[in-house]
């Protein structure tokens, strides 16, 4: 028990809130940099699962497939945007409803292209072991592939002209477009950008998460909620927040069942935005 | 309510729709229809086209606060399912003490969902969470309790509730008498409940309180401004819509005679704004036209065909129905015959279509009677080192001053000095960093916006707040009905100030088809309604013309007898006629105080004006 | 160089600026004067395109300018709104690069180059500019605009909310882009002094039209104009 135990509880609980990271950060730079919920979130993930499952299967090697089911769900991404999204523009509960509309066309066509129940790929049988304890190796390389997301976001939102582009035309559409930014083009590239990072989410997690139609739903409801207990800020805030609610529905959910952890994970939301009605990073004065 | 003139309109609210009555017909005609084919061709369809009433019911829940309130609940299929499940475990274990069951299920049901929603509404709107966010947060609800539902198991009574099993053995439709209704009897009942309830929604929002909801989905900021506490007209509404939700669910309990976790799922919930769009949001009887629109074409269209695609389909029809079809099928019929009627009328009164530019005929000898002074103590407004900043910006540095009864006063000062800030401070949409605001002898600092206002501080902003979709006179009414809290005497106050205002004729105009200036004075009017005892007044001559100032001037004057008037101006004719004490604002402070010929001689504000710093011209 | 013919512009249907022309020649400097709530702003904005269009154009360098925004940026409109509005959660740098960036310019060579120009704002660089004085945001505003290396600086209201040390910052930077760099720029101002000391010709508007052209000189000796048209 022990020190052991300590280390390796705090392991796993460190990757099960890099998954639910991995899972939120296409939605939270969405709503940051586009200020719109994309319902069909879960759905791109769901897209992005089934693109490396089949490339998979074709004999395309898995690190590989994770990419291409990235380009192809950032693609699909942007088609959305030039049809849907951007008619839309300035009415966000329409764009909300359209997107509803979206995740369950989507949900429906994998249930009928697949089935409702597939195989997996399977976890690669590595494990980290602390004293008598055991952890799976990709849950520990999930802790890393997090990381190095909200790094790798990071820079390019701040080091590239994108990134400055994007964030510029979010704070100030008008005075944005008065300086030279077009801010539709931004937004397409941002909707694609979130969708690539659904879809990554979908591939990288598919040897945790096996793809099934319905793997939207599950991942989203969490993926929303911490969306909205961030508020505007995607990095800093999601980050927060995820730490905040993952922690504290994974403690719940350890104890008694995934349901009463949904729950809890629900209740600590709206005792938050109680405080924060706009989300815990509302105030604040970072960056991202 | 009203009779006042109506002329020409070219778009029809949803409001409007509701006063005309010609739709009952075609409304009813539909339903009758459905009700005659299904009563005497088929009894499958009669016992399929009841679940269409209810999921028109289910429907009506969602645009009584989505259509009416401009709140979007994704969560309806919640309090349904809520509804069904409580009722149906109240009909299981009470049917046999009463006989009926509807008697147990149906109170159950809209109980349950009115206190659910009651709980989540609550937190939602008192928090002052944002649209958006509560969007999401009704979705999420509804997911989570798709996967509690699962593996919730517990018995009450005779009720088992088994998780993925769901709730069955629930009892159908039972007349007293202890007979086992048929399917025409079942069509009957849900009918009649339908009606019932819509009836009964359609008239409690012809009362006040479904025009202050619409006055809350319009612009809920100046609602708040006239004194209505607008969260609890949402939590009330939310409320309802969760009671109906609830009862559309215990009634489909009983029909079906079994409930699943399915019932939260989120294809279920996909198709209740569907209903709304395809019927007309905003109508009330547009989501029943939609759910028989739909349902029948999945009834005769479907079965084999599309049986596995219906949720692919439905997906997509609410995308191009969001992209397309806005007005919804009863929306879009009510537009073809307003434009019929308008050109009618049109050519009736010989063409005259627009007559923006008529000015009004303000009647100052009407005002007497309009303004009286409230209670016995004299009212003030004063801050004391009032301080708001905004990241490295501070509109407001250091105000303390004081307005009491006498003379008018301006606020003058350069642009950013921050005059409109500081009235913002002083209405409470902006809350201080530090320092203390005091109306009388109260301390305000703390209170919100529409406590303020009911205290007695009215203000006229910037921009004139209108409420675009309401004729001039309703806006003028509901301000008045804030004050009176009392319908009658509301009508004649506001009649009174639309003759004051000379805006007689244009009464049952919208307001979004007034000119700049007559907005403006149809805001002053609104807040006057409301009989302030201290006016607020933010840049009222803009857009006016010099006849317009003059009477602008003069109101005014008078009103300061009576009420405290704070003005906040730019154009110095009309501060002169005014007789006011200025107060010079510059860079978030007061600069100086005085008449405005003793502040013309101070050279110091021709200098902050004009910017004038002896070093900057030798550059 | 620049000209705005017969403007008539204003927001959805209501009209704010009716009829108005103007022209800034080849490295002038126009003031254009005013009362608040005269129209001067919403003459800017008609300039940048962000208003409602109902009549007359906008030419530069002989070319008539499209409606799109973004489009007159890039043809060579740099523009510092009243209010400054600098993206609050950019850095100074960033938000000089954004509009760099954006017009197609180098983005490290436009951040040294405005760093060089206002050294106040040097050892604020990596600040956010949400955080700064209202004066430093004027100057980062003024730095974003000449990121994009524009023919015509159009400044609105600069010296609103800014503290006198900085405002003779921001007039001897732009007499030195005027004379040095030949820059063109219209600037719509209360502050007269401010403007005097930069322009020699100035615009007067009052209720939405140009009332008055008027020469420095004209202007100084005008104590009754100025009381009448500008002043209490």
């Amino acid at each position: 028990m022990t020190l052991d135990y300590i280390a390796i509880a705090i392991l796993s609980s460190l990757s099960t809130a890099s998954i639910l990271l991995i899972a939120t950060l296409g939605l939270a730079i969405v709503f940051g940099l586009m200020g719109v919920i994309n319902l069909a979130h879960g759905e791109m993930i769901m897209f992005g699962a089934y693109a490396a499952l089949l490339s998979t299967r074709l004999g395309v090697p898995f690190p590989l497939a994770v990419l291409l089911a990235t380009g192809a769900t950032a693609l699909f991404g942007a088609v959305v945007e030039i049809l849907i999204i951007r008619r839309l523009y300035g009415r966000m509960l329409d764009t909300m409803l359209a997107t509803w509309g979206l995740s369950l066309a989507l949900y429906q066509s994998a249930v009928l292209a697949f089935g409702s129940v597939t195989p997996g790929i399977g976890m690669p049988q590595m494990t980290v072991r602390i004293g008598q304890y055991g952890v799976s190796a990709y849950m520990v390389f999930l802790i890393f592939v997090a990381v190095s997301c909200v790094a790798g976001l990071f820079w390019l939102l701040t080091r590239t002209g994108y990134g400055i582009m994007a964030r510029a035309a979010i704070a100030d559409a008008e005075t944005a477009s008065a300086i030279g930014i077009e801010s539709s083009r931004m937004n397409t590239v941002t909707f694609a950008l979130g969708a690539g990072l659904a879809g990554f989410a979908g591939a990288i997690l598919l040897p945790v998460f096996p793809a099934t139609p319905s793997m939207g739903f599950a991942l989203a409801i969490k993926a929303f909620l911490a969306v909205v207990v961030a508020g505007p800020l995607p990095l800093s805030g999601t980050v927060t927040a995820i730490g905040t609610l993952g922690t504290a529905g994974g403690i719940t959910s350890s104890i008694w069942s995934t349901a009463a952890g949904d729950l809890f994970f629900f209740g600590t939301t709206i005792l938050i935005l109680r405080l924060w009605p706009n989300g815990i990073s509302s105030l604040w004065r970072y960056k991202l | 309510m009203n009779s006042s003139v109506f002329t020409s309109r070219r778009l029809i609210s949803p409001e409007q729709m509701l006063g005309s009555r010609w739709w009952w017909g075609p409304g009813l005609a539909v339903a009758a229809l459905i009700g005659a084919a299904s009563l005497f061709a088929d009894p499958y369809l009669a016992y399929v086209a009841s679940s269409w009433i209810i999921f028109g019911l289910l429907g009506l829940s969602l645009d009584l606060v989505w259509g009416r309130s401009g709140i979007l609940s994704l969560g309806q299929t919640a309090f349904y399912g809520i509804g069904g499940y409580l009722g149906g475990i109240a009909a299981i274990n009470l049917s046999e003490l009463a006989g009926g069951t509807l008697v147990w299920s149906l109170p159950v049901g809209a109980l349950a969902g009115a206190l659910f929603a009651a709980l989540v509404g609550g937190l939602i709107f008192y928090s002052r969470i944002g649209t958006l966010q509560a969007t999401v947060l009704t979705y999420a609800l509804t997911l989570v309790l798709w996967t509690a539902a699962v593996s919730f198991k517990i018995t009450i009574g005779d009720a088992v509730v088994g998780g993925d099993n769901g709730l069955s053995d629930i009892p159908g439709f039972v007349s007293f008498t202890g007979e086992v209704m048929d399917p025409k009897g079942t069509f009957i009942v849900v009918l009649t409940v339908a009606t019932v309830v819509l009836m009964l929604v359609q008239a409690l929002l012809r009362t006040p309180f479904g025009t202050i909801l619409s006055c809350i989905r319009m612009n809920p900021t100046k609602a708040e401004l006239l004194g209505y506490d607008i969260r609890y007209y949402q939590l009330a509404v939310f409320s309802l819509s969760g009671a109906i939700a609830g009862l559309a669910g215990a009634l489909y309990g009983s029909w079906s005679n079994y409930l699943s976790p399915s019932i939260f799922s989120p294809q279920e919930a996909l198709l209740v704004p569907i209903y709304v769009l395809v019927g007309g949001r905003g109508t009330l009887i547009g989501p029943f036209v939609g759910a028989v629109v739909v349902g029948g074409l999945s009834f005769w269209l479907g079965g084999g065909v599309i049986g596995g695609q219906t949720t692919l389909i439905m997906g997509l029809g609410l995308i191009v129905l969001v992209l397309f079809l806005k007005r919804g099928i009863l929306g879009t019929i009510m537009d073809v015959i307003a434009t019929g009627q308008g050109s009618i009328r049109l050519n009736r009164t010989g063409g005259s279509v627009d007559d923006h530019a008529s000015s009004l005929k303000i009647d100052l000898a009407q005002l007497r009677g309009l303004v009286g002074r409230r209670g016995a103590n004299q009212p003030s407004l004063r801050s004391e080192g009032a301080v708001k900043r905004f990241g490295g910006v501070t509109p407001v540095k250091n105000i303390s001053q004081s307005f009491s009864l006498g003379r008018v006063h301006c606020l003058i000062g350069p642009n950013g000095a921050g005059k409109s800030s500081f009235l913002r401070c002083c209405t409470g949409f902006y809350r201080l960093n530090s320092g203390s605001v005091f109306y009388g002898k109260e301390e305000i600092t703390r209170w919100p916006m529409f406590k303020r206002a009911r205290a007695g501080i009215g203000i006229k902003t910037q921009a004139a707040q209108v409420f675009d979709e309401f004729d001039v006179y309703t806006n003028l009414w509901i301000a008045a009905y804030r004050h009176h809290g009392n319908a009658a005497e509301a009508h004649i106050h506001s009649e009174q100030m639309l003759r004051m205002l000379g805006l007689m004729a244009k009464a049952g105009k919208p307001a979004s088809e007034l000119s700049h200036g007559e907005q403006q004075w149809l805001d002053i009017g609104m807040v006057l309604c409301t009989a302030p005892s201290v006016l607020l007044l933010d840049e009222p001559a803009a857009g006016m013309t010099g006849e317009e100032t003059r009477h602008l001037s003069l109101l005014v004057r008078i009103l300061a007898q009576e009420v405290v008037v704070v003005v906040v101006e730019h154009d110095m004719e009309f501060i002169r006629t005014l007789d006011a004490e200025v107060t010079v604002l510059h860079q978030g402070a007061v600069f100086a105080q005085g008449s405005i010929d003793d502040l013309r001689k101070d050279e110091r504000i021709l200098d902050i004006y004009l910017g004038r710093r002896e070093h900057v011209r030798d550059l | 160089m620049f000209e705005i013919c017969e403007a008539t512009g204003g927001y959805r249907k209501t009209v704010i600026v009716r009829d108005v022309s103007l022209t800034v020649a080849e490295g002038e400097i126009v003031a254009l004067l005013g009362r608040n709530g005269v129209g001067k702003t919403t003459l800017l904005k008609y300039a940048m395109g962000l208003t409602a269009n109902f009549g007359g154009r906008v030419i530069l360098g002989g070319a008539s300018l499209a409606a799109d925004r973004a489009k007159r940026a890039k043809a060579g409109l740099g523009y510092v709104p009243q209010g400054r509005f600098v993206f609050p959660r950019l850095t100074v740098v960033e938000n000089i690069a954004s509009a760099a960036v954006a017009c197609g310019h180098n983005h490290r060579d436009a951040v040294k180059r405005i760093l060089s120009e206002f050294p106040a704002l040097q050892e604020k660089a990596h600040a956010l500019a949400g955080t700064l004085s209202g004066g430093q945001q004027q100057l980062v505003a003024l730095g974003r605009a000449l990121a994009t290396q524009p023919k015509l600086l159009i400044l609105d209201e600069p010296t609103e909310g800014v503290q006198p040390s900085i405002i003779d910052e921001l007039a001897g930077t732009l007499l030195r882009l005027n004379r040095q760099e030949g820059l063109s720029i219209l600037v719509a101002e209360q502050d007269l002094d401010f403007c005097l000391s930069i322009s020699q010709r100035a615009y007067i508007m009052d209720r939405g039209t140009v009332v008055k052209e008027a020469t420095k000189d004209v202007l100084l000796a005008d104590n009754h104009l100025l009381q009448n048209l500008l002043a209490v």
